[in-house]
């Protein structure tokens, strides 16, 4: 079985996609780690489980609670961890001009 | 009294009937966190002693609680109103608790009194508790060696008796592997049979909180406490908690127990090889039936974690975002310089590592090849379970291949270390319970651990079991 092989650019935009920065150095070497991880991961790609359709998971079907208005955390307990805030509500620099 | 020799029950009665005060008892464990130098605790709460003489008042005045002043240590990425929990992250440093978890108050009601948050993998992300921003925490029994992970200074703080009980979470091993490595007992229960509310989500469909203690008995009965439906979690099970102690008969005869293939497969050549093959043959001697069983797919269930678990990682690590929760790189001019460099700033490599995989198993071209395969791949897994467990009680296997490791032995080789997960994963792809307990040594007289695996809810037959072995199985536990 040929090895899934990776590119700069594939890394790239899975960085893009995760939100996250990498110097030139630490992509570069992220491809030989990735692809191991990568051929470890395609024994599922290459393996087989039949004609059977996706039907439930390892626990029972989510319910619903009944719809009931109850008290929550209050709105400056929200706010607490949050790095900046402003008039009750979380703040970021300007997007529009 | 000898404080450190008595069992979590002993404690919690001692104290009841006034034979200890909570004060005496947190202090001594409070006093045993800050002298340790494993960096299994990465705070000790400073109210403490305060909650213990409360709660002494409290039971002068008649209050009765199942953990009734009794100190217990809680994992990292556990909440608990007003307190820190750093899930070992950078990015989490200075989050702060803004509600208790359903498993905190729990033991809160019961009248527990949590004395420290202990370190972890950042995440829960690793399997030797060296990828925590805090620092790396040491095996109780050789502080060379790794005390496993994700809850590894849960494990090793209850080894080194820092308290009588830590929580852990077990999303792929992390309760079982780091119990097995610290020679304590660890269970990862059923899904949904312990709240995840006020758990940081890793991955939420196959994760679940569980006690680690010192002995079987007091597993159970911390289960008890922490077992049941929570309003505030869908996925938990409303189905009636059983008294897990009383499920402990002392007899085991009858018992049908699993020996599968694969396992017997993968258990060659093995350090716990000998130690497996023993405790098959003790459970034997003892009046159970051994029955071969198969998983077929059984090998395929770690690749299918290293599927399932990032992909559902990179979707709940998506709210850390620079925004809502306490990191905010300075760097940032603009939002998605906000996003960008508050995550690439507060997340470690093993964590940035997964969510990549997780993007990649996701990502357009990927999804059907990767995703829903493993997904078809875990349905699969649950019917050949289902076909396994028609004809045993339990399946017994290892917890891991053999002693910890020492330190910095894998850091370079992240796949080499994802492989330390090969016999403890199936439980948390099948969602059944399963637990780790000491069973012989290995090469360098270091505990090895066993694993006893049933069908969901089944958590009174391995505690039977579990317990059977811990009482009569020490002469046969001797490799």
């Amino acid at each position: 079985m040929n090895r899934t092989k990776i590119t700069i650019e594939e890394v790239k935009r899975l960085a893009g996609l995760s939100a996250l920065e990498f110097s030139e150095e630490e992509l570069e070497n992220f491809i030989p780690e990735f692809e191991n991880i990568i051929a470890l991961v395609d024994e599922v790609k290459n393996c087989d489980v039949g004609s059977q359709e996706l039907k439930y998971t390892t626990h029972k079907l989510s319910e619903c609670r009944p719809d009931v208005a109850k008290e929550s955390l209050p709105q400056e307990e929200i706010l607490l961890n949050s790095p900046k805030t402003k008039k009750g509500a979380f703040c970021v620099p300007k997007m529009l001009d | 009294m000898n404080i450190e020799n008595l069992s979590l029950i002993d404690l919690k009665n001692a104290i009841q009937e006034r034979k200890l005060t909570s004060l005496e008892v947190t202090k001594f464990f409070v006093e045993k966190c800050e002298k340790s130098d494993l960096n299994a605790v990465l705070e000790v709460f400073d109210d403490a002693l305060e909650k213990a003489k409360e709660m002494d008042e409290k039971i002068e005045n008649g209050f009765k609680g199942k953990l009734a002043g009794v100190p217990v240590i809680i994992k990292d990425n556990i909440l608990y109103k007003g307190k820190k929990a750093s899930c070992g992250s950078r990015f989490l440093e200075n989050y702060t608790a803004q509600y208790n978890s359903t498993v905190v108050q729990k033991m809160l009601d019961e009248g527990a009194v949590i004395i420290a948050r202990a370190n972890m993998d950042e995440f829960a992300m690793g399997s030797s508790t060296e990828n925590s921003y805090f620092g790396i925490t040491k095996n109780a029994l050789d502080p060379t060696r790794v005390p496993g992970g994700s809850s590894g200074g849960s494990a090793s703080a209850v080894a080194g008796s820092l308290a009588p009980v830590a929580l852990g979470t077990d999303t792929g091993g992390s309760i079982r592997q780091p119990s097995s490595y610290n020679g304590v007992v660890g269970i990862k229960p059923t899904y949904g049979r312990v709240s995840r509310f006020g758990v940081v989500a890793f991955a939420s469909s196959i994760e679940q909180v569980g006690p680690i203690t010192k002995n079987v008995k007091d597993n159970a009965y911390m289960l008890e406490v922490l077992a049941g439906h929570s309003e505030h979690d869908e996925t938990s099970l409303k189905e009636e908690v059983p008294s897990y102690l009383s499920s402990i008969k002392g007899d085991i005869t009858g018992l049908r127990v699993g020996v599968m293939k694969e396992v017997e497969e993968a258990v060659k050549g093995l350090e716990v090889e000998k130690s497996y093959k023993n405790a098959l043959e003790f459970l034997k001697k003892n009046g159970a039936t051994l029955v071969d069983v198969s998983i077929k797919d059984f090998k395929l269930s770690l690749p299918c974690y290293y599927i399932i678990a990032p992909a559902e990682a990179t979707s709940n690590l998506g709210r850390f975002d620079g925004v809502k929760y306490s990191r905010r790189s300075a760097e940032a001019k603009d939002v998605d310089e906000i996003y960008v460099k508050s995550r690439s700033e507060g997340f470690g490599k093993e964590v940035k590592r997964r969510i990549m995989l997780g993007n990649f198993v996701l990502s357009s071209g990927y999804f059907d090849a990767y995703y829903n395969k493993a997904k078809k791949l875990q349905q699969k897994l649950i019917e050949e379970a289902k076909e396994a467990f028609s004809k045993c009680d339990i399946i017994v296997m290892p917890t891991t291949a053999g002693e910890p490791f020492k330190i910095g032995e894998k850091t370079g080789d992240p796949v080499s270390m994802y492989k330390e997960d090969l016999f403890t994963i199936m439980a948390n792809i099948l969602g059944v319970p399963a637990i780790s307990i000491p069973f012989g040594k290995g090469k360098s007289g270091l505990p090895l651990g066993i694993q006893i695996v049933a069908d969901r809810l089944n958590e009174g037959v391995i505690y039977n079991v579990a317990d059977f072995i811990e009482k009569k199985g020490e002469e046969d536990a001797r490799v």
